[in-house]
């Protein structure tokens, strides 16, 4: 049953390092396009934010059955708080559809779930996450995202720096 | 991330107070048209004081105020975007000296020529969702053919906004007759130059942005959908920077039997596809404002899986025939559809209780009036309502039964136990009242363009107009659209050796739709589309447009003969006389094209007030644009024809006749020349040509064939040459043309239109000419194995000669750079 | 003559089985479109069948991964898949239908009934529609291919086309098996890079066999050239008969009878 106190997961997938990321470099040009030249990297995946009264062990499965692929990808479940970081100038931006707007993703993965004998979600909405190595500042790096990467109008933008 | 959850929270649309329905606006009857005026803005109805008014005492006639669902009903349905006023309203056109009384532009015009040009092929025009034509041997078939704009969703989320008009458009032909199955999408664009660089609005969209995530999201909805996406158009103007322009259109193939639809009282109201929420409240009434004025509802995200599951259901129940009528939920949700319906069958009787809905809050005259993508609504038998079901249900589509039509002459609507409709039809589809507007046209007289030596030399000239964004390849774009889904691409749009030339249109062989692979029966469809001209004259545009998308289909050998045309017109803000008599200029082109050509109109659709505030607060309006769409048979598509040239030694001919017309050519773009003729159509002299040519087609007399556009000659015979890489050599001294042409570039570059350039077998020159008795063709050259463009003035001294390949590289470049 | 039952398996998204069932149809089998719902439902059975085909499209939109959905279902609802397999039916994954069978780990082979390899973004950060040349792996045993030239022409179109192996070590396996049924080329036969291989696949492989020869994962189209007025140029040379993707079609049929 969903109750007001059923917990909301954040899982992150991502491809696997040893995998040239494509569409990783199409975001990158286009924020290269929009001047952001001191982003030098750029790592992409997606962030899943399930509510759902699952337990620990059933976000594991989730995970490891249906949202990421065993070859080609990786996972972790995000713990809450800022995230942690290893390195210099390392920028963690994610780009969220709002609330209000149509989630084909999320809907879909929500159906999927129950597929694999887990609970259904009382929703699923997915997430873009782009991780960006470079000394950028960050007002050129939030306006260069929402010139490229989002848009206001159903986009809600989350720009960290790694050591902060 | 914590911070996340609670901004997710936080950011939920503030959920509106929730007022009694029935009493929302219990004052309303006695409202001073200053504050009715006032109300209308606050609620974005968009409505204008006169048709306030007749609201009001409509109501006060029956008594009682209006509820929220009622006004919104009413608000949307007026609509400029659901019935078109000011195609259909009285306008006192002033031109010149004249001025005259136009009781209804529509039918004065694209419904008149309509009716003269008539032919028995035409199965459905200008009633259903999309002009429906009879197809394939022995007219066992129908296509259907709907082209819709998107351009103020495009403007402020061009993903979204293209997704969702590309999925509109496909529902359209899905809700024509019994629905037919979409076998070819199209896509017409009007950007402002990717590489633009002066400051914008604050809140505007970078045309890069706009050109990128347009394409992105036509990509992404029409993949999905498994729709070849394989025709169209870009036209780069910089006015169109606030205000892009985005049509997408959809042919579809159904049986013949399935063009009737019918409903009966007591037909069940069944709602089938993606659930309702808040989505595109307000969209119609959007449409009908200027873009400033756009609430962040306006929105909307497709959901492509939804309506391809709605689409494989639909298309199975339909050959189960268990419904017998259909249309979309597009503006105005189920509001409009539902209305729609009613006024077919006499009247409805809705119980809104039982609708999916994917918004808990929301309220009933939202879910009345959301337009959620992804729904349609159909009239069922109760006696088919249970197989219905099952056939949903097999592709997990959503289906609910939303109450039932009648004949009692009203739209009735009621969510749990309140009524919060009550209408009679015949104020809300016949009450509006239509106001009058003036219009005015002044013709300029046309200043010769200037006459001074040209700049630039020819060859220069040929590589920027090959570079020009208005004739560059367009491969990064088509080859991100699944072009080949459904295997029936016989004729590609990219062409030529190494599959990259640019072909005239495409051909389509439907046998993913009709089973048969034993008929050969195909189709093709053409553009013609070109604001410039229209800068000088829209009614030559209108003409040279509807001239151009006949020779696309020409030149792939279909036949022009049986041909339909639709018109998509995209204008400013008709309030201003001197926008609305460009409007009217363009619409008597469109009528004298459709009559001189004898080919009938079978749909079109109109988008106003297309201009916002620049910087400095002064409103830019766009180009008056008009875009004609051609739908034309093949008999057999193995007699198709590609634009390539095919081997060295054959002869080329040019049909038709070359003038000095410059006004708004590229070549004046490109050496900085104004003024000069627009082109202009002899409309009669072209059908003729263009049917004696499409005959010499169907006899296989002709190798390639290649349109004569934008950059003229010089432009279509370097494209055909570097696509076959077989050299081109041409003398321009054998063109027939106006006496007073001294210029070799006005030969090379004029933009006369109707011209067409031929390879020829040469066994069957003799045959040709016979064929082409009394038309303007002449052979102006010949092709060369050695691969270069080699041009022989007037005064037979060799002007140009250009190796094919560094002319590829040009046009091929020039559009991928910019996009980056 | 027996017209042998194939099962087009579909789902929401899958958008090429008409084109595939129409093929079929033309070499003399009797093909049926079944909805994955269907299987799951145990309303349709696949032992019941002689062939499989997974055709292409975007089965769930290919969210989370293309194929991802689907092979999922089909890892749960197609059980007997394997043995279906082993009894020696052909099974054709085309496109999306490679990366499910791919995702499934159904394809390449292996002991461990693991997923082994997989797809990632093409190169070019872009989906694309192209005719690519593909050399047919004359030595591998795969039945689809009897009597066609070891350099065919094919459609391909796909966002997430580019094969990637689990280790390095697998090439070499593939390479000993015998079981990288195509490749991509140049129009000189030549291994190439973009665009000749349009995705960046490693070592230019465009589709997978098993080593029995019976089940066979491509991404380009065959029933996209069934016919020569499919082929790009047709209009400007005439030496095929039909369309090389028919004939694979045709293959598989026969081998049914």
């Amino acid at each position: 049953m969903i109750t007001r106190s059923t917990p909301v997961y954040r899982v992150e997938v991502r491809l696997r390092p040893e995998f040239a990321d494509a569409e990783g470099q199409a975001a990158l040009a286009l924020l290269h396009g929009c001047g952001l030249y001191a982003a030098r990297e750029l790592r992409s995946g997606k962030v899943y934010e399930i509510r759902a009264t699952f337990n620990m062990s059933q976000v594991q499965q989730a995970a490891r059955e249906l949202l990421c692929d065993g070859v080609t990808q990786e996972w972790k479940v995000l713990n809450p708080g800022p995230p942690h970081f290893n390195g210099m100038s390392h920028w963690r931006v994610e780009v969220w559809p709002k609330p209000s707007v149509t989630d084909p993703a999320g809907e879909t993965v929500r159906t999927a779930l129950s597929e694999n004998g887990l609970p259904q979600p009382e929703w699923v909405r997915v997430g873009s996450v782009y991780h960006i190595t470079g000394k950028c500042h960050r007002n050129q790096l939030e306006r260069a995202v929402w010139r490229s990467l989002a848009n206001p109008l159903i986009h809600r933008v989350s720009v960290t720096e790694a050591h902060q | 991330m914590k911070e996340t959850q609670q901004t997710l929270v936080m950011s939920q649309p503030a959920v509106p107070p929730r007022e009694a329905e029935g009493s929302d606006f219990a004052s309303f009857n006695s409202l001073s048209p200053k504050e009715l005026k006032s109300l209308s803005d606050k609620q974005l109805w968009s409505l204008n004081e006169s048709e306030l008014s007749a609201v009001q005492a409509h109501f006060k006639s029956i008594g009682r105020p209006p509820t929220r669902a009622e006004i919104e009903t009413i608000a949307q349905t007026w609509s400029e975007h659901c019935k078109h006023k000011t195609f259909r309203s009285p306008i006192r056109y002033t031109e010149g000296k004249k001025t005259r009384l136009i009781k209804s532009l529509f039918e004065e015009t694209i419904a008149k020529a309509t009716k003269q040009a008539m032919k028995p092929w035409c199965l459905s025009v200008f009633k259903d969702n999309a002009g429906i034509v009879s197809f394939g041997k022995n007219g066992r078939w129908a296509l259907a053919y709907k082209v819709e704009t998107h351009n103020h969703p495009c403007a402020i989320e061009p993903y979204g906004g293209a997704e969702t008009g590309v999925g509109g458009v496909i529902r359209d032909v899905l809700g024509a007759g019994l629905g037919a199955k979409p076998v070819l999408n199209t896509d017409i664009f009007c950007f402002a130059r990717p590489d633009y660089d002066a400051p914008l609005p604050e809140n505007a969209l970078h045309p890069k942005r706009v050109l990128r995530s347009v394409v992105a999201g036509v990509r992404d909805y029409g993949n999905r959908m498994g729709i070849p996406t394989a025709a169209g158009a870009i036209w780069f103007d910089d006015d169109f920077r606030l205000n892009p322009l985005v049509f997408v259109g959809t042919v579809g193939v159904m049986p013949s039997w399935a063009v009737k639809k019918e409903i009966r009282p007591g037909d069940l109201i069944v709602a089938v596809g993606g659930p309702t929420g808040r989505d595109g409240l307000h969209g119609a009434t959007f449409s009908s404002a200027s873009l400033e004025d756009a609430p962040t509802s306006a929105v909307q995200i497709g959901h492509a899986i939804n309506e391809k599951k709605l689409l494989d259901a639909l298309l199975e129940a339909r050959d189960r025939r268990l419904y017998g009528f259909a249309t979309d939920c597009g503006a105005g949700g189920f509001s409009s559809a539902i209305g729609e319906m009613a006024a077919v069958c006499g009247g409805a009787e809705v119980k809104l209780d039982a609708a999916h809905i994917k918004a808990l809050d929301l309220a009933p005259w939202e879910l009345w009036l959301s337009e959620s993508q992804e729904r349609m609504v159909l009239a069922v038998s109760p006696k088919n309502l249970k197989a219905l079901k099952d056939v949903f249900a097999a592709e997990s589509c959503g289906l609910s039964v939303l109450g039932e039509f009648t004949n009692s002459r009203k739209l009735r609507v009621h969510y749990k136990d309140q009524k919060i409709v009550e209408l009679d039809l015949k104020f809300l589809h016949h009450g509006v009242p239509l106001v009058e507007r003036s219009a005015v046209w002044q013709p300029e007289t046309p200043k010769a363009s200037s006459s001074k030596a040209p700049r630039k030399s020819a060859s220069e000239v040929l590589r920027e107009a090959l570079g020009h964004l208005n004739v560059c390849s367009r491969e990064w774009v088509i080859r991100q659209y699944d072009h080949e889904v459904q295997g029936g691409m016989v004729i590609k749009p990219l062409q030529g050796v190494r599959h990259d030339g640019p072909g005239d249109a495409c051909v389509i062989w439907p046998h993913a739709a009709t089973g048969d692979f034993e008929d050969f029966s195909g189709f093709a469809v053409g553009h013609g589309i070109n604001p410039s001209y229209g800068k000088v004259d829209p009614y030559r545009m209108a003409l040279a447009c509807a001239d151009e998308a006949l020779r696309n289909l020409l030149c792939v050998g279909a036949d022009v003969t049986a041909a339909a045309f639709l018109d998509n017109f995209c204008w400013a803000s008709p309030e201003d006389p001197r926008q609305l008599g460009a409007l009217v200029r363009a619409a008597q082109g469109c009528h004298d094209a459709a009559v001189g050509f004898g080919v009938p109109f079978i749909s079109g659709k109109d988008s106003l007030y297309n201009q916002s505030k620049d910087l400095g607060g002064k409103d830019l309006p766009i180009p008056g644009t008009v875009l004609i769409s051609a739908l034309a048979p093949l008999s057999d598509v193995r007699k198709a024809l590609t634009m390539d040239i095919k081997g060295p030694g054959n002869p080329l001919y040019l049909i038709g006749w070359t003038s000095e017309e410059l006004g708004g050519s590229l070549y004046n773009q490109i050496c900085g020349l104004s003024g000069g003729e627009a082109p202009e159509v002899e409309v009669r002299s072209a059908a003729d040509s263009f049917k004696a040519a499409s005959a010499a087609i169907q006899k296989g007399l002709v190798l390639s064939a290649h349109d004569l556009s934008e950059g003229g000659l010089a432009v279509a015979a370097a494209e055909m040459a570097f696509s076959g890489e077989f050299g081109v050599r041409l003398d321009l001294d054998a063109m027939a043309r106006s006496n007073h042409i001294y210029s070799n570039e006005v030969l090379l570059f004029s933009e006369s239109p109707s011209r067409v350039l031929l390879e020829v077998k040469p066994e069957c020159e003799q045959a040709l000419l016979k064929g082409l008795k009394g038309v303007p063709v002449r052979r102006i050259g010949v092709t060369l194995a050695n691969p270069i463009l080699k041009v022989i003035g007037l005064d037979g001294m060799v002007t140009m000669e250009e190796p094919l390949s560094a002319l590829k590289e040009i046009w091929q470049a020039s559009l991928p750079k910019r996009c980056r | 003559m027996k017209k042998p039952k194939v099962l087009i398996l579909r789902s929401a998204g899958t958008n090429c089985d008409f084109e595939t069932a129409n093929a079929l149809r033309f070499v003399g089998a009797e093909p049926r479109r079944v909805h994955v719902n269907e299987i799951k439902s145990g309303k349709t059975r696949l032992m019941n069948f002689d062939m499989l085909v997974i055709p292409g499209g975007f089965s769930y939109g290919d969210d989370v991964g293309a194929g991802r959905i689907l092979a999922n279902q089909v890892r749960l609802y197609l059980k007997d898949l394997r043995q279906f397999i082993r009894l020696g039916r052909p099974v054709m994954g085309i496109c999306n239908g490679f990366q499910v069978l791919v995702k499934a780990g159904i394809l390449p082979c292996s002991n461990t009934c693991e997923q082994t390899a997989g797809f990632t973004f093409n190169d070019s950060g872009r989906f694309e529609a192209r005719w690519v040349h593909v050399r047919i792996n004359t030595q591998s045993s795969s039945l689809f291919f009897k009597g066609l030239p070891e350099m065919i022409e094919l459609p391909v179109a796909h966002a997430e086309g580019k094969l990637v192996l689990k280790s390095p070590r697998q090439l070499e396996e593939l390479k000993k098996n015998k079981t990288i049924a195509m490749q991509y080329v140049s129009d000189d036969g030549k291994l190439s890079g973009y665009p000749f291989n349009p995705n960046g696949s490693i070592f230019n492989i465009a589709a997978l066999s098993n080593p029995e020869g019976n089940c066979l994962g491509m991404m380009p189209h065959p029933e996209r050239f069934t016919s020569i007025h499919h082929h790009p140029n047709w209009t400007r040379q005439t030496f095929h008969k039909e369309g090389v993707g028919l004939a694979m079609f045709r293959n598989a049929v026969d081998y049914c009878r």
